[in-house]
């Protein structure tokens, strides 16, 4: 917090000493979950508490993090967008078919359009952008309820990765360059991949707490005709959100697709629902006005913990969706009774 | 004698925090009368009757329902109990037909499947007496509002109800409705049903009404047969007592030029408004319930479609509530908590949202300026809290109103459109709320109230417009001459006499 530690003359008799704000609390609560959760997983496994085992917990999560700022943005706003996973794999599947060379091959699969690789991400990116504005258009514009349009787009932009691969997945006829962004490494063999994820939360943080911009993003979750009766555009506000969102994903399919240097159509299949996950592990409201991505970026830390301690613990994989679902659960009752307690 | 009454009401308190909503209330009501219950907004008629259907809990007195103490805990309750309500949103489940809706609720069932019983036919033959015309196999989304109310009062009498309550019947209907309604009431007397009937509209009073009770500041004024009520004036002055207006001051107005001028605006429920509003001046618009206040407020502040023209210092205004604010405009709206207030964020985060410029540089908010900003106003406007993050929703209706205030203040408005700004809160943050707009005015702002209660348009208006059925229907300057008898008799729907 900036504030100043002392009212000062300006303030008279009137503290802005508050307890910590309610997201603040949340966050520092699911804190304490996911130490806990470290805490039994470190007893349970082997080498869980190993300094590379914990950088691994957050840079195999990096993606889901990444779809994660935009739905949270979305999700405070009162709006769901459950498009993101599909436009991971669209516009991952987009880079490579625009970029793969053409007419080299007996194989349709082997043959793409032949375009420089920066042309072929910044088209596969403005694709991405056409669905946000999609889902944009009939949010704001068609007041249809945000989740069916989603639901719709997500199925939209999956579909067309599947047309594009016929199903399977595209990785022939590659120019080098192709796997290079998605397989960089820095400092101590971090991908570059994570250095973007940090960047875009750091960003995020400072957007959603210190700019006018953040600020809008509350209000219009907090009361939408209120936010409009006081000058907020909220139309012109949630369409750049999902935009954003879209472009955000579109980024992370671009890297992921370098990473593997393929396009795959089933690629992070329901991501978007780990996305919604750990975003609510976070703390934010579905009901909109309340949540942090810094509390996302938490909620993503429980979910590493829990799935890859499950992973060390040798459950069997089939069990992981039963344990995500019941540490959801648990992690989102115990929000509920720490805010319920809370006095202000 | 006592049987004759099928209420009775004795001593009757409702207290809420700050104000006593309903304040010794004794009177009964006749059996198999139509019992008319008046009073300006905020009388205590409204409170009185969610007493009596569950809505609120007394604070103390005591009610008999014939003879037996009457308490309801919740409207289905105070139905069983035989005490029904036809309330102005009407209870009616669209999407199912006549005799579904009729049954809704007390459905016979063997093994989960609905059976038809001897309730059905008593329900549909009642609904008959009532009114032939309705087919219970209709869906009731067909039907009009009027038949939609019919097919309620079919379901209150056929269940035996010894009272329904009618709150605004006629709010929403057309005149040969109206009769059609009144036919209904006056024969719901042969069937054993007595009615409280609450009204606005004066008139109505008259041609249906047995018995007639004034409520007035929460106090019970006298209940008296409609026979010995000589006309609307002697009813009007029982429901506003003698309050003299002393408050207001006449003033000179120094600064003649015409700030907002507005021509011709129509919408579905306003029809062809013009006025202008000068540099300066609080400028009142009176009306009851329904009289298209809140959509004119709206209409100016272009958070609603119109039709017409507004020009606002000089420059022809196109509605949304972003370009108004923009131009100097800011609206406190009707209601506080779901259209002015952020109830989940903070007092801090409220007052600043119509004016993020101020606090902000390139898009980053300043803090510091925040703070400054949030504490000079909860000290100017003496806003009850002992820290500004504290939530919104945590402070008392008043204290909410003046953070709406703050916000609005802080967007550095030349025009303030103020829908009730009063409404819900205690006497002494009415009374700041006064001052407050007195000393705006001074500033040079002007400033537009829209309030259904007239001792407030009275106090402080310089001028004032009374509404009625979307319709501005006299302007009036305040002075000393101010009748406020021909006030409320024009805004209950009578003729303007020259």
């Amino acid at each position: 917090m900036l504030n100043p530690t002392g009212p000062g003359e300006s303030t008279g008799r009137v503290s802005t000493r508050g307890k910590m704000s309610n997201e603040s609390f949340i966050t520092l609560s699911m804190m304490g979950v996911f130490l806990g959760l470290f805490a039994i997983a470190c007893i349970l496994v082997p080498n869980f508490y190993r300094g590379q085992n914990i950088v691994n917990l957050v840079t195999n999560y990096w993606f889901v993090i990444m779809l994660g700022i935009g739905v949270t943005f979305l999700l405070i706003t009162g709006n769901f967008d459950m498009s993101v996973g599909g436009i991971v794999a669209m516009t991952g599947v987009l880079s490579v078919y625009f970029c793969q060379a053409a007419n080299v091959s007996q194989s349709e699969l082997a043959n793409g359009l032949g375009l420089p690789y920066g042309v072929a991400i910044a088209l596969a990116l403005v694709a991405a952008l056409l669905i946000g504005a999609i889902n944009a258009f009939f949010v704001t514009k068609l007041k249809v309820a945000s989740i069916i349009v989603t639901l719709g787009t997500m199925s939209i932009s999956r579909g067309i990765a599947q047309i594009v691969t016929q199903g399977a997945q595209r990785n022939t006829s590659l120019p080098d360059i192709f796997s290079k962004i998605g397989n960089i490494t820095v400092v101590s063999s971090i991908k570059l991949a994570v250095i973007i994820m940090v960047v875009f939360v750091i960003a995020a943080v400072v957007i959603e707490k210190r700019t006018v911009f953040g600020r809008r993003t509350y209000l219009i979750g907090a009361n939408k005709e209120a936010s409009r009766l006081s000058g907020v555009k909220v139309g012109q506000h949630v369409t750049i959100l999902y935009l954003t969102s879209a472009l955000l994903a579109g980024i992370t399919g671009i890297l992921l697709a370098s990473e593997y240097i393929s396009g795959t159509s089933n690629r992070v299949m329901g991501s978007e629902f780990d996305a919604l996950v750990i975003v609510l592990l976070g703390g934010t409201s579905i009901a909109g006005g309340f949540g942090s991505v810094a509390g996302t970026v938490i909620g993503a830390i429980i979910l590493a913990v829990v799935t890859s301690s499950a992973t060390g613990m040798l459950l069997r994989p089939e069990w992981q969706f039963i344990l995500k679902g019941a540490v959801t659960f648990l992690a989102i009752m115990a929000q509920r009774f720490a805010l319920d307690r809370r006095k202000l | 004698m006592m049987s004759d009454y099928v209420l009775d009401i004795k001593n009757l308190i409702k207290d809420f925090p700050g104000v006593r909503a309903v304040n010794d209330v004794s009177f009964g009501i006749k059996r198999n009368t139509v019992h008319c219950l008046v009073g300006e907004n905020g009388a205590g008629k409204s409170t009185l009757i969610k007493i009596l259907t569950g809505a609120y809990m007394r604070t103390s007195g005591t009610v008999l329902l014939s003879g037996k103490e009457y308490v309801a805990h919740n409207t289905k309750d105070a139905k069983q109990k035989g005490v029904s309500t036809l309330f102005q949103e009407l209870n009616v489940v669209d999407q199912l037909t006549v005799e579904e809706n009729l049954t809704l609720g007390s459905e016979d069932t063997f093994m989960g499947f609905l059976k038809k019983t001897d309730k059905i036919k008593k329900m549909i033959s009642v609904l008959n007496s009532l009114e032939p015309s309705i087919n219970p196999k209709q869906l009731v989304s067909r039907l009009s509002v009027a038949k939609k109310q019919i097919v309620e009062i079919a379901r209150a009498v056929a269940t035996e109800s010894d009272i329904i309550i009618m709150d605004e019947p006629t709010a929403a209907i057309s005149e040969c409705e109206i009769e059609r309604l009144f036919e209904i009431i006056r024969s719901l007397r042969e069937k054993n049903v007595t009615v409280i009937y609450i009204s606005h509209r004066l008139d109505e009073i008259f041609e249906i009404g047995d018995y007639v009770t004034v409520m007035r500041d929460g106090k019970h004024i006298d209940t008296k047969p409609i026979s010995e009520v000589k006309d609307r004036s002697e009813l009007i002055k029982m429901m506003i007592g003698k309050t003299i207006f002393e408050s207001y001051v006449p003033r000179e107005m120094q600064d003649e030029q015409v700030l907002l001028e507005v021509k011709n605006v129509t919408t579905d429920k306003l029809n062809n408004i013009s006025f202008f509003v000068k540099r300066g001046e609080i400028v009142g618009f009176y009306g009851l319930v329904g009289a298209g206040k809140t959509e004119l407020a709206r209409a100016v502040f272009g958070a609603d479609p119109y039709s017409g023209e507004i020009t606002f210092k000089g420059k022809r205004l196109y509605g949304t509530p972003d370009k108004a604010i923009k131009a100097g405009i800011a609206l406190v709206p009707e209601e506080r908590r779901s259209q002015g207030l952020f109830t989940v964020l903070t007092i801090r985060n409220n007052i600043p949202v119509m004016n993020m410029k101020k606090i902000s540089k390139g898009g980053f908010i300043n803090s510091a300026k925040e703070i400054k900003v949030s504490a000079d106003f909860i000290n100017k406007l003496r806003i009850a809290t002992n820290t500004m993050e504290k939530q919104a929703s945590k402070l008392s209706g008043g204290n909410q109103q003046k953070v709406v205030f703050a916000k609005c203040l802080f967007a550095d408005a030349d025009l303030l459109i103020l829908d009730e700004p009063t409404r819900g809160i205690d006497v002494g943050a009415k009374s700041e709320i006064y001052n407050i707009i007195r000393q705006l005015s001074k500033e040079g702002k002007s400033i537009m109230i829209f309030s259904s209660e007239l001792p407030e348009i009275v106090n402080i208006c310089d001028r004032m417009f009374i509404l009625y059925d979307g319709v501005v229907k006299t302007e009036i300057k305040n002075g000393s001459s101010i009748d406020s008898e021909e006030i409320i008799h024009i805004a209950t729907g009578g003729e303007i006499i020259c």
